[in-house]
Order: structure tokens, then sequence, then C-alpha cells
């Protein structure tokens, strides 16, 4: 059937057929199963599935790049650990140092006001509260 | 459409030409998905199985070895792509109904009874019956017309191994057709 015998095999084969009547039922109806299928529709890839593989690609592609806790070798994310790590470091070192200066060229008087809250003045005598509570007072006074 | 041979898409491909890949997507493309539509036979979850057999393709091809053929290599992740996408569907178990059920029939062989639509629809049907391995051997035979060593290679298996597997999915998709439509 799929040539698949050789001559000797196919020539017994062919003697044996002859003579039993349930191997030949079994061969036609084997036959006709293959000309089923050989009638069977093939499909062609829908119109445009090249074009959607590509853009699958692309996009799998751009996400790998921005994606920064997708998979990467543990060694990448370890590297990916200490950098953020030392950028830290850096930041909160040189802060540290600026405030020092800071302290050191305008006084603990300056400090104090910016960061103490017993200095802290809800409404400055310039801004529009302060303004408003200094017209009171006069109102009152009069 | 004439396409370049499968080692220079792979060269081109290798190289960082991107359009070797893409030729090697058109080249294989109808054969791929109509594997798929006989493997899994719901259209869009065959097209899924198709594309993502490319995009595993794609991320492997650069260990391509050329000790076996390019397209033996992509039926044989068509295959493993399609079988896992049967076995994740919920579908599945209603599909595979036990073939203890589907005894054989005294009914006549259906062979010249149908329209071409209602043939496909039949041997799909029937062949979605079969178990995994005679359905991967017998779609790669009667459908993708492989020889049975390409198939041996596709299915990492013996030539012999593949005669019997078709051997017997054609016995059973014989008992299947009869009972069904027959």
């Amino acid at each position: 059937m799929d040539d698949a015998l050789s001559p000797d095999e196919k020539k017994n084969f062919d003697l044996h057929i002859r003579s039993c009547a349930s191997c030949r039922e079994e061969l036609e109806e084997t036959r006709a199963l293959r000309r089923l299928i050989a009638s069977a529709r093939r499909f062609p890839a829908p119109s445009g599935f090249a074009t959607r593989v590509l853009a699958n690609l692309d996009e799998k592609k751009g996400s790998r790049v921005l994606g920064l806790f997708g998979f990467r070798p543990l060694f990448l994310r370890a590297a990916q650990v200490a950098f953020a790590l030392v950028v830290m470091t850096v930041g909160i070192t040189s802060g540290n140092r600026l405030l020092a200066e800071r302290t050191d060229h305008i006084g603990q008087t300056a400090v104090k006001e910016t960061f103490s809250l017993d200095l802290f003045q809800a409404t400055p005598p310039d801004s529009i509260g302060g303004i408003y509570n200094t017209l009171m007072e006069s109102r009152n006074e009069r | 459409m004439t396409f370049a041979d499968d080692s220079d898409l792979i060269k081109r491909f290798i190289n960082g030409d991107l359009s070797g890949f893409e030729n090697l997507v058109r080249k294989y493309q109808d054969r791929v998905y109509n594997l798929c539509r006989y493997m899994i036979r719901d259209p869009q979850d065959a097209q899924d199985a198709a594309q993502d057999t490319f995009l595993k393709a794609y991320k492997a091809l650069k260990d391509f070895r050329p000790d076996s053929s390019l397209y033996t290599w992509i039926y044989r992740i068509a295959v493993n792509t399609c079988l896992d996408y049967r076995r994740k569907s919920h579908r599945e178990a209603l599909r595979n109904e036990p073939l203890a059920e589907d005894l054989p029939s005294d009914k006549p062989f259906p062979d010249q009874l149908y329209e071409s639509g209602e043939i496909t629809e039949a041997i799909q049907l029937a062949i979605q019956k079969l178990p995994e391995k005679l359905r991967a051997a017998i779609v790669l035979r009667e459908l993708e017309e492989l020889s049975y060593e390409e198939i041996a290679e596709v299915l990492h298996t013996s030539a012999g191994t593949v005669k019997s597997r078709i051997s017997r999915a054609r016995e059973q998709l014989r008992h299947i057709l009869k009972k069904n439509v027959g």
C-alpha cells in the first residue's frame, strides 16, 4: 500500500489476498479510507498569518527590553539589585553631605527653621491667611 | 512563490537578517497550519498552535543542527505544540471518548457518501478520537504525505514503529468512520 514491501513480500501478499476474503475486504476498506482522506480539504494558513507571527516576535522582543523583572539569569538579577543598592547609597550619602554643608554655612537656626515644627507658622504675615488675621485684629481693636 | 534553500534561510537568520526567518515562515506556514487543523480541529486553537510553533522555532533556530532536515524539525515542534494545546484544553475530555465504545461495525465503509466539506469534517472528527501517538503518525502520513523515514525523524522513533502506528491508526479510523457515518 505504501510501497513498503519488497518484491518478494509483495508477491506473497498478493497470493494471500487472492485466497483470503477478510484480508481482501480489509485492504479494500483501507484503500477507500486513503481515498477519503486524500479528498479531504487541505487548509492553507489564514491570510496575514506570517505578518502576525512577525508582529508577535516584535512584541516579545520589545517586552524583553522593557521588562526589568522578566526572566533573567540569576547573575543578571544579582547585578540589577547591586546596582540599585549602589544608587541608593550614593543618594543617601550625598544627601547627608549636602545637609552638613548647609548646616555649616547657614547655621543651626536655619536648619531648625526648615525642619522644626516649633518654629512653624501656619499663617505667615505675608500670606493670605496672615493678611486676613491682621485685618480681623485691626477690626477687633476698632 | 519560490523560496530560498533552507540552509540559506538559516544562515541569513543567524547573521541577523530577519528576512531569513520571515521567508521560512512563509515557506512552511501552510503545511504547519494544515497539520494543526487536523491535530486540533478548532480553527482558533489551530492558528494559535501554528503561531506558537514558529515562535518556538525562532527561539531555537540558532541551535538548530543540520543533522536533520529543517522541515522535519519544524514538524516536530508543531506536533509537540499541538499535543500540548490538546492536553491543556478542557475539551479534551469530551473529544477523547474511549475507543472501547467504537466497536467494529458491520456497516459498509462510507467511501462515496460525502460532499467535500462533509468528508473533511468527518475525517477531522475521527482523527480527534485517535490516541496521541497514532494521531500524529496518521496526519503526517496521509495529510502531509511524509515518508515513514521522515515521520520517524519527526516523532523521534523508528520506521518500524511508525509503520505499526499508521497501520493501527488506519484500522481505528475505519471503525470510527463506519460507526459514526456509515
